[in-house]
């Protein structure tokens, strides 16, 4: 038995394996099938002030390998979290990792202020194709990213704070260094990669969004590039994600730099994803004499050119 | 719900572009007339299909599926005794109260075979009435099962099997000549289903509907498969529904 727990932030994780945020709700539906305890965390379904009703139907799509969406934040509001979820969320006994969304930076600011001190760590998520500042998302620019960096670190006195980042943007590594001069905690990444599907016979996109965000084991070599990138940038602990389907891929990403991973899609797929993984990850870590999974991360060696 | 190992024992064609399949579990399933299983079809496949689930006979379950895209074209292609992984049952499913005797089924296209699960349900102890239509006659399927109902009627868009007629029609004809039931139960294709939320609400009759969306988790936990209430609010297909009191949906 190999020891999986990591700490990130001052927060100790059973292990490094967390739901990734709009594919787990606030878990209550999972845990229908095991236990949710035995994850390393939950990121929860992205919160923002007031209730949002999200998107029109269909809001995803298929396509090899890959799945697109566009839920648009349907939540019930981060007031409702809190009196009807959190408490329960806890009780199970995994790492509470509240993602949260803003329209303006002062929503960043009190979303975070609403939710100090009441979870284990605040998830940002400032690349969410809905989220718009001046026509553009806040993730997309440095300088946007450290301003909402930073905006959200004032509403902050307890909980350590994670940027999650976008990939669809000019350079990771600048966005990463952004987050961190804001005052990020820690940075996550991959967000979705922008997207669209077509219905041929009706020439028109699957999603009614149009666009929606590409995730899935086909976009894993990208979010392992840019989880290197990003770790390689910054001194902030980092969180890999981007179409993680079993342990060995877990391995892949840690070894690039993470600390922990964030499985989303997969657990669409099979629904015991996160727990064959957690297996998996013990009984690799077994197997090469890993005693503390921990150790593996930012290992990889680049080939010399 | 559970994730159970499904091995195929039966998939075969039943009607133009419309196949049938049937798997073995290792254990009963204990299921709900009108819920629905997620069939995991593999490959490059990241998404389960969900599909109704027609018969439940202990450790056989039965689906029908329409050939629509890539996913039920791989579903075609699975052997006897290959296995999957089947997440099942989902969904709320159908629920007749026991004061409601005469039962009127209105279905239409693939929304025929949940309705063929309410029937093998409750025809011990209901008076069923299946108003059933099909594009035409190649489209047909699932007939000697409705013919166990009280009174079945079967109709196509062309003519080409029974009257020239939609189903919405046919129970509209049934209602003319007096037929009164004190429940409806429906699943079909959205335009059908609304005409025939306008019937029963003109007529005052409880109507219950099985609605179909692309779904993502399939449990209630994405968001992706929402439809919208009469009262502003979302609901979730897979976990609020499928099934839905017509008068609280949107059609």
């Amino acid at each position: 038995m190999a020891n999986l727990s990591v700490s990130l932030c001052g927060v100790t994780l059973k292990n490094p394996v967390i739901a990734a945020s709009g594919t787990f709700g606030f878990g209550r539906e999972f845990h229908e099938l095991y236990d949710i305890g035995t994850l390393g965390g939950v990121s929860t379904k992205g919160l923002t002030l007031e209730e949002r009703l999200g998107n029109p139907v269909p809001r995803i799509a298929e396509s090899r390998g890959v799945i697109l969406n566009a839920v648009g934040l349907q939540n019930p509001g981060v007031e409702h979290f809190i009196q009807h979820d959190l408490e329960w969320l806890k009780s199970t006994g995994t790492a509470v990792i509240a993602n949260v969304a803003g329209k303006t930076l002062d929503d960043y600011e009190s979303i975070c202020a609403k939710l100090d001190g009441l979870v284990d760590m605040i998830e940002l998520n400032i690349s969410c194709p809905n989220v718009k500042s001046g026509g553009m998302a806040f993730g997309i620019q440095p300088q946007s990213v450290e301003q909402v960096t930073a905006r959200a670190k004032k509403g902050l006195k307890k909980t350590p704070l994670i940027v999650k980042l976008s990939p669809n943007v000019e350079s990771i590594a600048g966005n990463a260094r952004a987050a961190e001069n804001g005052g990020a905690d820690c940075i996550s990444l991959i967000n979705t990669l922008t997207g669209m599907a077509i219905d041929i016979e009706r020439r028109k996109p699957i999603i009614a969004n149009n666009t929606g965000g590409v995730s899935g084991a086909g976009v894993k070599p990208v979010a392992v590039r840019m989880t290197y990138e990003a770790s390689q940038a910054v001194g902030i602990p980092v969180i890999g994600m981007g179409g993680i389907t079993c342990a060995e891929d877990a391995i892949e990403f840690l070894m690039a730099g993470a600390v922990a991973v964030q499985v989303g899609t997969a657990n669409f797929t099979d629904p015991y994803a996160m727990p064959k993984i957690i297996d998996g990850l013990n009984s690799w870590c077994d197997r090469h004499n890993v005693k503390n999974v921990s150790e593996l991360t930012g290992t990889l060696q680049l080939h010399q050119r | 719900m559970k994730d159970y190992v499904a091995s195929v024992v039966e998939n075969k064609k039943i009607a133009e572009n419309v196949y049938e399949i049937t798997f073995e579990t290792q254990e009963p399933v204990p299921v709900r007339a009108g819920q629905f299983g997620d069939i995991a079809v593999g490959g490059t496949h990241l998404l389960r299909r969900p599909i109704a689930i027609c018969k439940a006979d202990g450790n056989r379950i039965t689906f029908c599926y329409q050939i629509k895209g890539e996913g039920t074209k791989t579903l075609k292609t699975m052997k006897v005794g290959e296995k999957t992984n089947v997440l099942m049952p989902l969904g709320n499913g159908f629920y007749v109260e026991p004061e409601e005797k005469k039962v009127a089924l209105v279905g239409g296209g693939v929304g025929v075979f949940p309705l063929i699960s309410v029937l093998r349900a409750y025809k011990a102890e209901k008076e069923i009435s299946a108003y059933i239509g099909y594009r035409n006659k190649d489209a047909v399927c699932g007939v000697e099962e409705f013919a166990r109902a009280d009174h079945f009627v079967a109709v196509t868009d062309d003519g080409s099997y029974g009257e020239k007629q939609n189903a919405v029609q046919a129970f509209e004809s049934a209602l003319q000549n007096g037929y009164r039931p004190d429940v409806v139960l429906a699943c079909g294709p959205t335009p059908m289903l609304r005409a025939l939320k306008t019937v029963t609400e003109r007529e005052g009759l409880p109507c219950y509907v099985s609605l179909e969306e692309r779904m993502g988790c399939g449990i209630g936990a994405c968001l992706v498969c929402v439809c919208d209430k009469t009262n502003g609010k979302k609901a979730r297909v897979c976990k609020d529904g499928p099934v839905f009191n017509a008068s609280e949906v949107q059609l």
